[in-house]
C-alpha cells in the first residue's frame, strides 16, 4: 500500500514538473517545462508500482 | 569527433573527458558553449545507442517482454526476466543522481584542466578494481588457475543481487564528472559484485542504453529546433556508431580473459601528461 502511495506522489510531482509549477533543482528555472524531471518522477512511479505488484504477490503466496 | 565520440564512449577511458581535452590540446575550434554543441553531441550518443541496441537487439526483445511478463505478474519466473528488473534497479540511481546533478556538476568541472585530474583518478580507480579483484581471486584459491578458469568462478549478469544492480547504477552518476569514464565505474561496478570481466561489460552496456538513448531523444526537439548542418552532423553521428559498434565487439571479446589494468595505466598516463600539456604549455 506504501508504494502505491508512493507512486500517486510520484505521479503528482511528474505532473508538476511537466507543467512547470515545480523548480525544485533544475538547470533552468526560467523554463516553462521540466520534461527531464517529469519522466524520471513517472519513470519512479512505475518502478514503486512494480515493487507495490510484487510485494502483493509475495504477500498472497 | 564522432569517431573519438564512438569509441570512447564503450572503452573505460572518458568520453566526456576526452570531448573536452582533445579538441583543447590540439586547438580545435569546438566551442562547448556554441548552441550548436550540445545537438551535436545528442547525435553522437544517439549514434552510440544505436550501436549498443544492434548489438543486443535480440537480448532486449527477450529483456523487454521479460520486464513486462514479471512487472505484470509480480513475480520472477526467468533469467531475462531478472536481468529486466535488475536494469531497472540499476537504472533509477544514476536517473536521480543525473537528472538533479548533472547541470552542477558539469558546469563545476567543464575545464580541462579538471577532466585532466579526473582522467588520471579514472586510472587509479581502474587499477584499484583490479588490485581488488586479485585479492577476491586469492581468496577463492583460483589464482594460480588460468585466467578464463579464473573468470568461469565468477558470476553472470543474470546472477547478481538487486543491491548490487543499484550500486553498479549509482557508480555511473561518477561519470557526471568529465574524465570519470561512465563504463569503467560501471565495468568496476560490477566485477565488485562478483561479475566475469566479460559480464560486467555486458551489464554495463545494457545499463548505459537507456539512458544514452534517452538522453538523447529528450534533446531531439533541441536539435530539430536549431539550425544546424543536420548532414553533417548526422555522418559524425554514424561514425560515432560505427565506433561504437567495433569497439563494443572488441571489448566484449578482450574481457574474455583481459583486466582493467591496461585502460587504467593509459588514463595514469593520459591524465598526467594533459596536466603538464595543459599547466605548461605556452
Amino acid at each position: 500500500m506504501a508504494l502505491v502511495v508512493l507512486a500517486v506522489v510520484f505521479v503528482v510531482v511528474a505532473g508538476l514538473y511537466a507543467v512547470g509549477a515545480l523548480q525544485f533543482m533544475v538547470s533552468d528555472p526560467h523554463a516553462s517545462h521540466h520534461y527531464t524531471h517529469a519522466i524520471l518522477f513517472a519513470v519512479l512511479a512505475v518502478a514503486s508500482l512494480i515493487g507495490a505488484n510484487f510485494a502483493r504477490a509475495k504477500g498472497t503466496a | 569527433m564522432g569517431l573519438l565520440q564512438g569509441a570512447t564512449e564503450l572503452f573505460p577511458v572518458s568520453s566526456l573527458g576526452h570531448a573536452v581535452l582533445v579538441p583543447s590540446l590540439l586547438h580545435w575550434s569546438f566551442r562547448q558553449s556554441d548552441p550548436s554543441f550540445v545537438p551535436f553531441l545528442v547525435l553522437l550518443h544517439l549514434g552510440t545507442a544505436g550501436a549498443l541496441l544492434f548489438i543486443y537487439r535480440t537480448q532486449w526483445v527477450d529483456i523487454i517482454k521479460g520486464f513486462f511478463a514479471a512487472a505484470l505478474r509480480g513475480r520472477i519466473e526467468k533469467p531475462s526476466e531478472r536481468l529486466a528488473m535488475l536494469l531497472l534497479v540499476g537504472t533509477i540511481p544514476a536517473g536521480i543522481l543525473g537528472v538533479f546533478l548533472e547541470h552542477e556538476l558539469k558546469s563545476l568541472f567543464a575545464s580541462p584542466v579538471a577532466a585532466a585530474s579526473f582522467l588520471a583518478l579514472n586510472g587509479f580507480l581502474m587499477l584499484g578494481f583490479e588490485v581488488l579483484r586479485r585479492r577476491a581471486e586469492k581468496r577463492a584459491a583460483i589464482d594460480a588457475k588460468t585466467r578464463v578458469e579464473q573468470e568461469e568462478s565468477f558470476a553472470v549478469a543474470e546472477q547478481i543481487s538487486f543491491k548490487a544492480a543499484a550500486l553498479v547504477g549509482a557508480c555511473q552518476a561518477l561519470a557526471l564528472l568529465p574524465g570519470i569514464s561512465r563504463s569503467g565505474v560501471t565495468i568496476g561496478g560490477g566485477l565488485m559484485a562478483g561479475l566475469r570481466h566479460q559480464e560486467a561489460a555486458r551489464f554495463s552496456f545494457l545499463l548505459a542504453t537507456p539512458i544514452i538513448a534517452a538522453a538523447g531523444v529528450l534533446e531531439i526537439p533541441q536539435l530539430l529546433a536549431s539550425s544546424v548542418p543536420l548532414s553533417e552532423y548526422l555522418a559524425a553521428a554514424v561514425l560515432a556508431g560505427t565506433a561504437a559498434y567495433l569497439s563494443a565487439r572488441f571489448l566484449l571479446r578482450y574481457f574474455r580473459s583481459g583486466r582493467l589494468d591496461p585502460y587504467g595505466w593509459y588514463c595514469v598516463a593520459a591524465g598526467i601528461a594533459s596536466l603538464a600539456l595543459l599547466t605548461f604549455r605556452p
